[in-house]
């Protein structure tokens, strides 16, 4: 839990279009090389597909209709992703359909409650954040704990400052927000969340889920560094030093709100 | 020696058994319900090797209300057809393989269509808009190919289920009871096959008995289409 | 093989495969439907083609999507043709003694790399437990086997531009297909070229 607090900030705003992720990196320093990573240049540009975008570091698709955001603890994070992605294609090989989005946060939660249970393991330190489509609930925001508990979200956050980001984005967030207004807000409450004065794709992760427009499959898109530097500039997010940094003021209760609807547990 | 048919149509699809049970040239019994309902949605009609039979079925039938309690909705058929097939796939190369064909109707909530499955007691699944299974196949089948078309209404869907009953009751030495069932948009509904207008009857309950048979949605009706 | 019947062809193109098969699924003689197809994607610049028991067609098919999908994600890049074909045989191989019963085609292009950067079109064919072959023109399986061999035989020639060997494909699978009881009833036909992925439905023979 205490991993968790000090960990890059992911937040994803729920829309009747889709869902928008974004998630904070925390920058180790010049001298790592991220040339080889998936989001680095050593790595070309080719292919539309979610796994091929930016991300690798604290988003990542666990299934066609599944990104997940992660923080806390980076190892913790690894094997819980391999878990979910196994998971997943179990289910798809059974019952030859994406696993419903529900299911696979509740495969996850039963084994992240294992290790509350039993003695002598420790739990795994990851809070999730699960953004997916399935054609019985469609667009469906999950978030998970290390205890293994779970809850269904508007709109919500985890990591550093999540208390006070949950209640900005209480405040500002709407019924019937379209994508684009998603993305937004999504951005904006990041940019005051984070610490650093304007955002970038160096400190920044940002992914979508949605429906493809002729298919009506659902498409997973972890944007490019240089796709989300467009966005940021188009949101007026980048760039700007001007930007307002820190707190939303004086309230902290977050979680639990009157503007949050869980809708299962 | 039995016989069962599946037909689609625009927005709801029939299963039809024979309701005969016996060992070779022998009946011994002829009210034998081969028709299984495994939810709100979906249901299938079984044959082949006595015993086996009853028995997938009823395994079939609880490990969908399972999957149904489990996540408060059924499985659509797609998925439930896939892992009928699975189960079937992973038992003929087993040391006691079930020996069981059967024909799976459905119909999916989430986009309003009718499924039909084809399905053999080796795991082979055919996606067919009518299919039939046992001594029926080989006259009913073309019978099928010249009467069925696309986006039939369910009057005509019946009429041409009536004429491969008929092509069966004349082309084949035995005579067949059969028990038949309709899936729509409202669940799971028997039909009459043998009155003379099996659609007025099944539309004059619409409303009350009909209605109360499919819809109650936690609890899927576990017998649907005795006719004894 | 003979139970339920299919077959499968492919074609090596100038900077171009093919690979095509019929869609019929029958129960020996009957026929039972005429949309089963025996080719799938891997990605848009690979496909393979399973020929054999319908049974196996499915579990095999997903096993390899299992394992396709979780090497796609774990190494954040397509598989080649290559070391697909290798996935394939090794799964076969599993089953050695209890096996499926296919014999599976593939067809792909491989996308050009700094060490590789002009790699030729790529096919490949296995028997039952997977011992590969990669022929130079075509690779035919299924109950028409013999007989696309013959036809292939007389109407392939090298460096076919992707129309040409689209012509050549169909009408190789066309010819075998109506002399062969267990295959035919349509066909569908997939040309692999660099930048798409041209997919064709043909009219056959229905009887």
């Amino acid at each position: 839990m205490e991993a968790i607090s000090h960990a890059g900030t992911v937040l994803a705003v729920l829309s009747k279009e889709g869902i928008a992720m974004a998630a904070e990196k925390k920058v180790t320093g010049k001298l790592l090389d991220l040339s080889l990573a998936p989001g680095g240049e050593g790595m070309g540009g080719e292919g539309t597909e979610a796994w091929m975008g930016g991300g690798g570091e604290k988003i990542f698709l666990l299934n066609n209709n599944i990104l997940a955001g992660l923080a806390g603890i980076t190892s913790d994070a690894n094997s819980l992703v391999n878990f979910a992605r196994n998971s997943a294609q179990r289910h798809l090989f059974t019952y030859d359909e994406d696993i419903p989005v529900e299911m696979l946060v509740q495969r996850l939660c039963d084994m992240k409650q294992g290790y509350t249970q039993f003695g002598g393991l420790r739990p795994f330190g990851v809070a999730l954040l699960y953004m997916g489509w399935d054609p019985i609930y469609g667009f469906q925001l999950y978030q998970s704990d290390p205890s293994g508990n779970y809850s269904g979200w508007k709109a919500t956050c985890i990591g550093a400052n999540h208390s006070s980001a949950t209640s900005l984005l209480k405040q500002d967030y709407k019924e019937d927000l379209s994508l684009e207004d998603a993305k937004s807000l999504c951005l904006k409450v990041m940019s005051k969340t984070m610490d650093s004065t304007k955002l970038s794709s160096e400190k920044l992760e940002f992914s979508t889920m949605t429906l493809h427009p002729e298919t009506k499959q659902p498409l997973a898109k972890i944007f490019r560094p240089s796709e989300l530097d467009q966005l940021l500039r188009d949101l007026e997010l980048g760039g700007t030093k001007d930007e307002h940094v820190g707190v939303g003021e004086g309230s902290g209760g977050g979680g639990g709100g009157e503007g949050n609807v869980a809708m299962s547990t | 020696m039995e016989c069962s048919f599946g037909i689609t149509g625009k927005d709801y699809v029939l299963l039809c058994s024979d309701t005969s049970a016996g060992r070779s040239i022998v009946r011994m019994k002829s009210d034998e319900n081969k028709i299984k309902s495994l939810g709100p949605h979906l249901a299938m009609a079984y044959g082949g090797e006595p015993g086996d039979t009853n028995n997938f079925a009823e395994y079939v039938e609880r490990n969908m209300r399972l999957y149904h309690i489990r996540n408060n909705y059924p499985l659509l058929p797609g998925p439930a057809s896939a892992w009928i097939r699975r189960t079937l796939a992973e038992s003929i190369r087993s040391r006691s393989p079930y020996s069981v064909n059967l024909l799976l109707g459905g119909f999916d909530t989430t986009t309003s269509k009718p499924h039909l499955y084809w399905i053999d007691y080796l795991g082979t699944k055919a996606v067919v808009p009518y299919a039939a299974h046992g001594m029926g196949v080989y006259v009913s089948l073309s019978t099928m190919d010249k009467w069925w078309f696309d986006g039939m209404d369910k009057k005509e869907g019946i009429e041409v289920l009536k004429k491969c009953i008929d092509e069966v009751q004349k082309r084949l030495t035995i005579r067949f009871n059969f028990n038949c069932i309709l899936i729509d948009a409202d669940g799971t509904h028997t039909i009459n096959i043998e009155s003379e207008d099996p659609l007025a009857d099944f539309e004059s309950k619409t409303g009350s008995a009909a209605q109360q048979e499919g819809i109650e949605v936690p609890q899927p009706p576990i017998d649907v289409g005795v006719t004894a | 093989m003979e139970l339920n019947g299919g077959s499968v062809v492919a074609m090596i193109g100038k900077d171009c495969v093919a690979i095509a098969s019929d869609l019929r699924l029958g129960n020996q003689q009957v026929g039972i439907a005429s949309n089963f197809d025996k080719v799938f994607p891997v990605n848009d610049k690979l496909y393979y083609g399973l020929p054999g028991l319908a049974t196996d067609v499915y579990t095999l098919r997903e096993h390899l999507r299992f394992r396709v999908n979780m090497y796609r994600m774990k190494e954040e890049r397509e598989i080649t043709p290559k070391t697909f074909t290798h996935l394939l045989s090794s799964t076969l191989y599993e089953k050695r003694f209890g096996p499926f019963f296919i014999e599976p085609v593939v067809a792909g292009l491989t996308t050009p790399t700094p060490l590789d950067p002009n790699p030729k079109p790529y096919i490949s064919t296995m028997d039952t437990i997977g011992c590969i072959t990669t022929p130079k023109d075509f690779a035919v399986a299924g109950t028409a086997a013999d007989k696309l061999y013959g036809v292939a035989e007389g109407l392939w020639e090298p460096d076919l531009e992707p129309e040409d060997l689209f012509e050549t494909i169909s009408q190789t699978l066309l010819n075998a297909v109506d002399r062969d009881a267990l295959s035919g009833w349509g066909a569908v036909v997939h040309i692999i070229t660099h930048d798409k992925v041209i997919t064709r439905t043909l009219r056959a023979r229905m009887d």
